[in-house]
């Protein structure tokens, strides 16, 4: 018995142990990624934080999720509705996802193209945020936009110097998503 | 769907001007061209802006370049991938390998390296993906509980550093996000605990466990979260070192997911972390400055240590040392200061700032008169004495006759009883005061007829130590009056000699008020 073990252990093959370490490993990591996942769902469900939502996409994927923020009040976007995309990598919360406005919006830092300019989702992302925080982060750069370094040069400059031209152009690309799905 | 939105990942043409796009890859381009390899780009910019579409950018900085070189740049920024090879963790190697490197380098970085084969023959080399020195604080912490093989040690560091995590709930981290870190951390120590008992011959596992690099984030994450909160509630100890406000500096230095640390982070991953745990952490920079070593700085202030993490530091990039042998802790140097020699005599005269008679100073009472006996400020004559000098001049004449050799004044008149030998002296004069014990050393020059006839000696005994003047002793006052001097130790393996392995530098304590 004991010489037996000694030979189980003493003759490792090596590639084939670390083959399926590999692949426990990835199965293990999409584990914790769901485990994440569905402990933010959870949060997000316990405690709703008013004027922002999300939930994973009906097709079962749980990396990809739309949300929805509604515009805070004496700004801009008072009484206007926003729809994004979060796409979650593999190795999330160690990147952060990919956020996109998929209502077209008209903001200094958000492309035509619904690509959002903020540090945290970058380099400045760490693993404690999460899709509560960064809604709730994007809710607040639209009352304040980082005017510094904008995607949309003629909002930022109509921000701080046209507010009526601002709201006007807001309203004007603003439009329900939902009418065309 | 309204409309298509490209995947940013799969993204290469945009039809919208963004500069602050172009910036940052032009900042990573230039930081792959500028700095070490190891200060990395934490992530992988999507390329938006194709230039070959806008030839009417203007930039300040790049106007002077042609659209072929902006070009070029833009397609090396494009495809800029960081200079990351290899294994997080590396297995341990021969430190050879870095000399090698540095074989045909600047001649003080070759010495160094050289050098650093013979003191640290053993190195294991993080991956330069911005948390190299995260990653070897975290593993040479772990190995350090691995290789110290106690069970019971790291079922306590085990329960420690779970507690820490009322630090988290201090600064308002929520539990359901940090616990999947504290886990990955805590499994890590059930690995080692199930590998001290099962007695596992190397380290293998912990470098696999942290070269899954999901396992590892986690714990990184974890130390980064610990050192945040730490920071945040310690902020007098760091602010001060920081550009920026502290909270603003740990939300994108240190919880980040892939910052490197620097001087601040380390120290407060150190005292937040780590130091409890009694394994010290030291930095071997190597560096083109004067010398023929890495130069060392303890990180941790202990005391006393259970084990030392050996962080080799090139600009911008951490790697782990190890010495040849960890028992040995004297170096191969000779120190020409105090506190390394066997010889007794030398450390007190380099102990002193002034050139004394080791003899001499080495008895009580003594301390540097026989050289400031004539000199009037140095009489201590304006020093109220407790008792009568007088006494004293007469008492010790008198003792000395019957002795066969003159006997130097030692302890204090005050604590007799440490003594039991006087004893037999003091029938024999029938003096109401007690006579001071014989001293440890004797030394014929130095009785107190012979010296002078004034009366500075006794008073001494009253305000000056009642001890030998040695750096050892001293060394409780030192530490109260002077805050950044760490007193000497009287001991061959001294800390503080700066040519010692494990080489502490006396650094004050911010959080230590002056006393």
């Amino acid at each position: 018995m004991d010489y037996m073990m000694e030979d189980a252990q003493n003759a490792a093959p090596e590639a084939h142990e670390t083959a399926k370490l590999g692949a426990s490993t990835q199965r293990s990591d999409k584990q914790s990624v769901t485990k994440r996942l569905q402990s933010e769902l959870m949060q997000l469900m316990l405690s709703p934080s008013p004027g922002i939502s999300a939930f994973p996409n009906a097709d079962g994927n749980l990396l990809s999720w739309t949300a929805t923020i509604s515009g805070p009040s004496e700004t801009p976007y008072e009484n206007l509705t926003f729809k994004l995309s979060f796409a979650f990598p593999n190795n999330y919360p160690y990147s952060p996802p990919s956020v996109l406005f998929k209502t077209p919006i008209y903001h200094p830092n958000v492309d035509f193209a619904g690509r959002i300019c903020l540090d945290i989702l970058k380099d400045k992302w760490s693993a404690v945020y999460n899709v509560q925080s960064v809604l709730l982060s994007l809710q607040s750069l639209l009352g304040e936009p980082n005017n510094a370094s904008p995607l949309n040069g003629q909002a930022a400059e109509l921000w701080d110097n046209n507010p009526q031209e601002f709201r006007r152009l807001v309203l004007a690309r603003h439009r329900s998503v939902d009418d065309d799905e | 769907m309204p409309m298509h939105l490209p995947d940013a990942s799969l993204s290469h043409v945009s039809p919208y001007y963004n500069p602050f796009h172009q910036q940052d890859y032009l900042a990573a381009y230039l930081d792959h061209y500028t700095r070490s390899p190891s200060s990395l780009i934490p992530y992988s910019i999507p390329p938006l802006v194709d230039l070959s579409q806008h030839p009417n950018l203007r930039f300040p900085a790049m106007e002077s370049l042609s659209r072929e070189e902006l070009e070029r740049f833009q397609k090396l920024s494009n495809e800029y991938e960081p200079d990351v090879q290899g294994p997080l963790v590396s297995a341990k190697r021969s430190t050879h390998a870095i000399s090698v490197e540095y074989a045909n380098a600047d001649p003080t970085l070759a010495a160094k390296t050289s050098a650093l084969v013979v003191t640290h023959p053993f190195s294991r080399i993080m991956k330069g993906d911005g948390n190299c020195g995260w990653r070897a604080v975290a593993f040479g912490y772990f190995e350090s509980l691995f290789t110290l093989r106690d069970p019971l040690r790291v079922q306590q560091e085990t329960t420690r550093i779970k507690s820490l995590s009322r630090l988290l709930d201090q600064v308002g981290q929520q539990e359901h996000l940090y616990e999947i870190f504290v886990e990955a951390t805590e499994g890590v120590m059930m690995q080692i605990l199930n590998s001290i008992q099962k007695r596992v011959a190397d380290e293998a596992f912990l470098v696999e466990a942290f070269n899954d690099e999901y396992n590892s984030n986690a714990i990184i994450t974890h130390f980064r979260l610990l050192t945040s909160a730490w920071m945040k509630l310690n902020p007098i100890r760091y602010q001060s070192f920081l550009a920026a406000p502290l909270e603003q500096y740990c939300a994108s230095r240190i919880e980040t997911v892939k910052t490197e640390i620097d001087e601040v982070g380390l120290q407060a991953l150190v005292d937040g972390v780590i130091s409890s745990s009694g394994v010290a952490v030291e930095i071997l920079y190597l560096d083109r400055s004067e010398g023929n070593a890495v130069t060392p700085h303890m990180l941790s202030a202990n005391p006393v240590n259970i084990a030392t993490i050996r962080l080799l530091y090139r600009p911008g990039h951490y790697d782990l040392l190890y010495r040849a042998d960890p028992s040995m802790s004297i170096a191969p140097i000779v120190n020409y200061q105090y506190g390394m020699t066997s010889q007794y005599i030398p450390w007190e005269q380099a102990a002193l700032s002034f050139d004394a008679n080791p003899h001499l100073m080495a008895i009580p009472n003594l301390t540097a008169d026989p050289f400031f006996l004539g000199s009037a400020p140095m009489t201590p004559a304006a020093v109220p004495a407790p008792y009568l000098p007088s006494t004293r001049n007469v008492f010790y004449p008198s003792t000395q006759p019957p002795q066969s050799q003159p006997r130097p004044q030692s302890q204090s008149p005050t604590e007799p009883q440490t003594q039991p030998e006087t004893q037999p002296q003091t029938q024999g004069q029938g003096q109401p005061q007690p006579q001071p014990p014989p001293s440890t050393m004797t030394s014929p020059s130095i009785s107190p007829t012979q010296t002078h006839p004034l009366t500075p000696l006794p008073s001494k005994c009253s305000d000056g130590p009642q001890i030998r003047l040695n750096p050892l002793v001293m060394k409780p006052n030192l530490s109260h009056s002077l805050p950044v001097t760490t007193p000497f130790k009287n001991s061959p393996y001294n800390q503080a000699h700066f040519l010692n392995h494990d080489f502490e530098p006396i650094h004050w304590e911010p959080s230590e008020s002056r006393k």
